[in-house]
């Protein structure tokens, strides 16, 4: 057992909601990401003994679906969408200021941050929109895009929280995003409770707030 | 039955079957890569696209996975399967390397044939296509060729449906999808050479066959494993006289296609340079190779000196279970009748009674498992003796639903599978028996289980330091649960043959009891009286009660599990005789040595675990002037002026189906032109002789062994071990895993124990398994310098120095 207390807790809770322990493999992979930052042999192997199957069937699961990160994506992992809505409002322009403002073409990353293409994600409203963390960010312009990578280099946020960074980097909302989101995402991951999560500072969400 | 139209015929076909199934069993064949009619479907190469006429109008869809329905019209050569075919087709050729010139299945590969059949022949595709490392090793047996794949699953599925150990796997997707292991967990498994077979492309090869021989220069021949006892069927292939590989053959009711690892690649001994070539005599502390002539006629004299000077109950015989029934016919022949000695055991003290092994062949059958509502392992770990059998318990639990209890000193290889997984220390037995019988305690659900029939029991030694007499009262137990079969077990592989033959000291051939009123109408005169077991001819060896010692097959220095009795007998003897395929540690002791022919240099009969009688078939000749065992002793026999007359292997197999009452009528002819999955003896309408008695107060069979510390030994055999025959199988030898001891964690806990433990003094590595009984240590038998420790079943356990 190499996982801390804390991951192997949280493995506990979300193998008792599955009848069959095998079922618990695709959630249990987000806490292996996040105990080592990315998706690990180490990790893999200790699902595989979590849940009762071989470390092969967790790495045939973990290699299937691209959230599961196999290699290091940095702290903050920005996946800008460039299917259509977003290609058509720009969104190779804001990949390309990303790119620029980072120093990583997309498909790789550093220490702090990770750059990637992204399908669609579901927010062709407020094309061309962007992801950290899995956390939205709609209606962005080049410059804007230039200013939350540098934010994301100085402020180095614990948490990152969709609500936050719209406020500070967003432009057009595809729809009103309704009650504020208190809890953000940790790591380069879902924000789910079970995977782990942190209060956001609610200071930050007053508009025009900067750094 | 249902009726369906294929290709314009009507046709009956059983309700609910799969289309491609049904159409191949009436007569049609569909192409295929994925489906393989012992897996569950799951129509991933869409090789078998038929067209079936629906209320939508006729559509195409896969045949692996459509189940018939009565009054269904399908066309399965239309013009439109015709293009879907060859667009199937061009897919999967499109990363394919066509690299057939140097691929092992070149010849006899599904895709290039079907390419041939229902291909486009030519391709429109000129870009780069995929390119991976090739071949990789994903084991010590099999290697791995990713861009030979076309992603069937049939390797993967097998991993996970049929043997259990799901080591191999597809990773990635779309363009990148590829079958591979966990980077460093290798495909380890005890059945991954099966992967190889069903592999409809040359992606996975075996290291022991590849690039040995092109298919078109093999010749072939059916016969059956020879180092299990479930009568796997195989075909055995040999180009320029040397065996080059094994391949499993369907017999529905022993294999269903498999073989494990140590059957597949374990031919290799066959043509050993080790082999014995010529008849060698003792000469100071070696052997000299001497003539046939001066072999037989040494060996003659010296069992004619015995007889003259003690009696013909000097003369003893051990082995017998490594050759064919023939062989042991003429064996239990020359013994009872030539010399007149009743001191004869197939068993090297590690099997069962002979009267249970006996009666109950033929009551129960392999095939029972597939109807089993409940199924009962009381033996050793399947996984490791009887490697199909474990399949066959596995599919039963798996994919029929059956309730699996396995009784065991530990967790056995089905603890995945077993619904109630019983564990006990080993001399305990009898009062588990007992608590499970009343149904007390926890054990209340397990007998609960048993009561619901059919019941199919597998009874046998849980290992080799058991009292076997446990087994005995197991099967007594297990006789009487409601519409039960009991399959009781051991692991030599001809052994239950060489018991019906009567090489044993309680049964002349035939399942006829010793002793007892009745003869053998084939022997003029001969000793029928009940002689000595193998551990009672290797203490009366050691005694001087026994003289000469005829070794057939037999290495009892490191097959008996008390190695210090045998090696005080075979000192103590004045001639040993040894018949033997190789210079062992016994033979080499041996005064006279005697080349025999193995497995595919001989015909004959051999019976498995069920009774089931099944033709062996030659394919090679033997090494230098090796002969048939029965040849060799209808030889000695002669040269003692007490000749057998035996003439040829077949005519022995014919007195037998005259002689031996309970396989009347099993002749070669019905084996080789009938009955080719073997025929379960006796046949209908014959009458077996000896009846089972339940008996439970036996006298020990083997060793039980002597009480010397406080922890319970238990003796279990791993696949993979020191025997003769893996040793000298170059790809199997190295897997033996070496000695070890295991502990139960509070165990080695409480003695203080990290690193190594001393087992009665030998110093062997430490494993924990919370599984393994408290109190008991777990030794596996006859590792590479394993200790041996056979002769006691209670042992001294005390922390390993320098741990």
């Amino acid at each position: 057992m190499s996982w801390s207390e804390e991951s192997l807790q949280r493995a506990d809770d979300i193998l008792a909601r599955y009848p069959e322990k095998r079922s618990a493999v695709m959630p249990l992979l987000y806490v292996a990401m996040r105990e080592d930052g990315y998706l690990t042999d180490d990790g893999m192997r200790q699902v595989a003994e979590l849940t009762g199957v071989t470390p092969a069937q967790v790495q045939s699961t973990a290699s299937f679906y691209n959230m599961y990160k196999r290699e290091p994506v940095g702290k903050y992992l920005v996946s800008m969408c460039t299917s259509i809505s977003c290609f058509l409002m720009g969104a190779d322009d804001v990949l390309h200021a990303i790119e620029d403002e980072a120093g990583i073409p997309a498909g790789e990353a550093d220490d702090e941050i990770g750059v990637e293409h992204a399908e669609c994600i579901g927010a062709c409203g407020g094309a061309p929109a962007c992801l950290v963390n899995y956390e939205l960010i709609e209606g962005l312009t080049p410059d804007k895009a230039k200013e939350l990578v540098a934010w994301l280099r100085s402020a180095k946020p614990d948490v990152i929280n969709a609500d936050e960074m719209q406020a500070l980097f967003g432009g057009k909302t595809s729809f009103d995003w309704g009650i504020r989101e208190e809890r953000g995402a940790v790591g380069p991951f879902p924000a789910f409770g079970p995977f782990g999560t942190a209060d956001v500072n609610t200071d930050a969400l007053e508009p025009g707030r900067s750094t | 039955m249902v009726t369906i139209t294929i290709d314009g015929t009507e046709v009956q076909v059983p309700a609910g079957e799969l289309l491609i199934k049904a159409a191949e069993d009436s007569g049609t064949y569909i192409p295929r890569f994925c489906w393989h009619r012992r897996m569950n479907p799951v129509g991933m190469c869409r090789m078998c696209l038929v067209e079936v006429e629906g209320p939508r109008g006729i559509m195409l869809t896969p045949s692996c996975t459509m189940p018939v329905n009565d009054g269904m019209v399908v066309h399965t050569k239309s013009p439109t399967v015709e293009k879907a075919q060859e667009g199937v087709l061009e897919f999967l050729l499109l990363n394919h390397p066509l690299d057939c010139p140097v691929c092992d299945k070149g010849g006899e590969c599904p895709l290039q044939d079907q390419t041939l059949s229902h291909g486009p022949g030519e391709s429109r595709m000129v870009e780069e296509k995929r390119h991976y490392e090739k071949p990789i090793p994903i084991s010590d047996l099999v290697l791995l060729d990713r861009e030979r794949c076309i992603l069937c699953a049939r390797c993967v599925r097998f991993s996970e449906e049929i043997s259990g150990d799901p080591l191999i796997e597809f990773m990635d997707r779309g363009n990148a999808a590829e079958v591979n292991t966990f980077p460093d967990e290798p495909f380890a498994s005890y059945f991954s050479g099966n992967t190889v077979q069903i592999c409809p492309v040359g992606a996975l090869t075996a290291s022991a066959y590849r690039f040995r021989a092109r298919p078109w220069d093999l010749r072939e021949v059916a016969s059956v494993n020879p180092l299990t006892t479930t009568g796997d069927g195989v075909t055995v292939q040999a180009s320029q006289n040397e065996v080059l590989r094994f391949l499993g053959v369907d017999n529905d009711a022993t294999n269903h296609g498999w073989l494990d690892d140590r059957s597949r690649f374990g031919f290799e001994w066959i043509a050993s340079p080790d082999r014995l070539a010529t008849p060698l005599a003792k000469s100071g502390d070696g052997h000299t190779e001497v003539s046939w002539g001066e072999a037989l006629g040494a060996a003659a004299e010296n069992l004619s000196a015995v007889i003259e000077a003690h009696g013909p109950g000097a003369v003893a015989a051990i082995g017998g279970a490594r050759g064919t029934n023939e062989d042991a016919y003429a064996l239990a022949s020359f013994m009872r009748s030539s010399v007149g000695s009743p001191n004869l055991d197939a068993r090297l003290d590690d099997g069962l009674g002979t009267h249970l092994l006996s009666s109950l062949a033929g009551k129960g059958e392999i095939g029972d498992l597939e109807t089993a509502r409940t199924v009962l392992v009381w033996a050793a770990d399947l996984k490791e003796e009887h490697p199909v059998l474990y399949l066959r318990v596995r599919r039963a639990a798996q994919e029929l639903g059956a309730t699996l209890i396995t009784v065991h000193p530990t967790a056995t290889g089905l603890a995945d599978r077993a619904t109630h997984t019983v564990t006990y220390r080993p001399g305990e037995g009898h009062d588990l028996l007992d608590r499970l019988r009343a149904g007390s305690g926890d054990l209340a659900d397990v007998r609960a289980a048993l009561d619901e029939g059919p019941v199919v029991a597998i009874v046998g030694r849980t290992g080799l330091a058991e009292d076997p007499a446990l087994a005995e009262a197991v099967t007594a137990f297990a006789r009487d649960l409601p519409q039960a079969s009991v399959l009781p077990v051991v692991r030599r592989a001809n052994t239950y043959g060489a018991i019906d033959m009567g090489v044993a000291p309680d049964l002349l051939p035939g399942r006829v009891a010793a002793g007892g009123d009745a003869g053998h109408t084939g022997w003029e005169k001969a000793d029928t009286s009940v002689g000595l077991d193998t551990r009672g001819i290797l203490e009366a060896a050691a005694d001087g009660r026994v003289k000469a010692l005829l070794l057939v097959g037999a290495d009892p220095l490191r097959d008996v599990p008390d190695a210090d009795l045998a090696a005080r007998a075979l000192d103590a003897v004045d001639v040993v005789i040894s018949i033997d395929c190789f210079l062992t540690d016994s033979t080499a002791k041996a005064d006279i040595v005697l080349p025999a022919l193995g497995f595919t240099e001989k015909e004959g009969t051999v019976t498995n675990l069920e009774g089931r009688v099944m033709k062996v078939n030659r394919i090679v000749s033997g090494p230098g002037q090796a002969r048939a065992d029965w040849s060799i002793i209808d030889d000695l026999a002669a040269r003692m002026g007490r000749p057998l007359g035996f003439e040829s292997a077949e005519a022995i197999s014919l007195a037998i189906a005259e002689h031996a009452p309970a396989y009347g009528g099993i002749t070669w002819f019905l084996l080789d032109w009938k009955e080719r999955d073997g025929v379960v003896a006796p046949r209908d309408g014959v009458e077996q002789p000896l009846q089972y008695i339940p008996t439970t107060s036996l006298r020990a069979v083997g060793s039980g062994g002597a009480k010397r510390g406080g922890f319970a030994l238990h003796l279990g055999r791993l696949l993979y071990d020191d025997a003769v025959l893996t040793r000298q199988g170059a790809s199997i030898a190295d897997l033996a895993p070496g000695a070890y001891a295991v502990l139960n964690p509070t165990d080695a806990d409480r003695i203080g124990a990290n690193g190594h433990v001393e087992v009665d003094g030998h110093r062997l590595p430490l494993r924990r398994d919370a599984s393994l009984a408290e109190g008991t240590v777990a030794v596996p038998f006859n590792q590479p310098d394993g200790p041996p420790l056979g002769g006691s079943s209670h042992v001294d356990v005390a922390p390993g120095a320098g741990a």
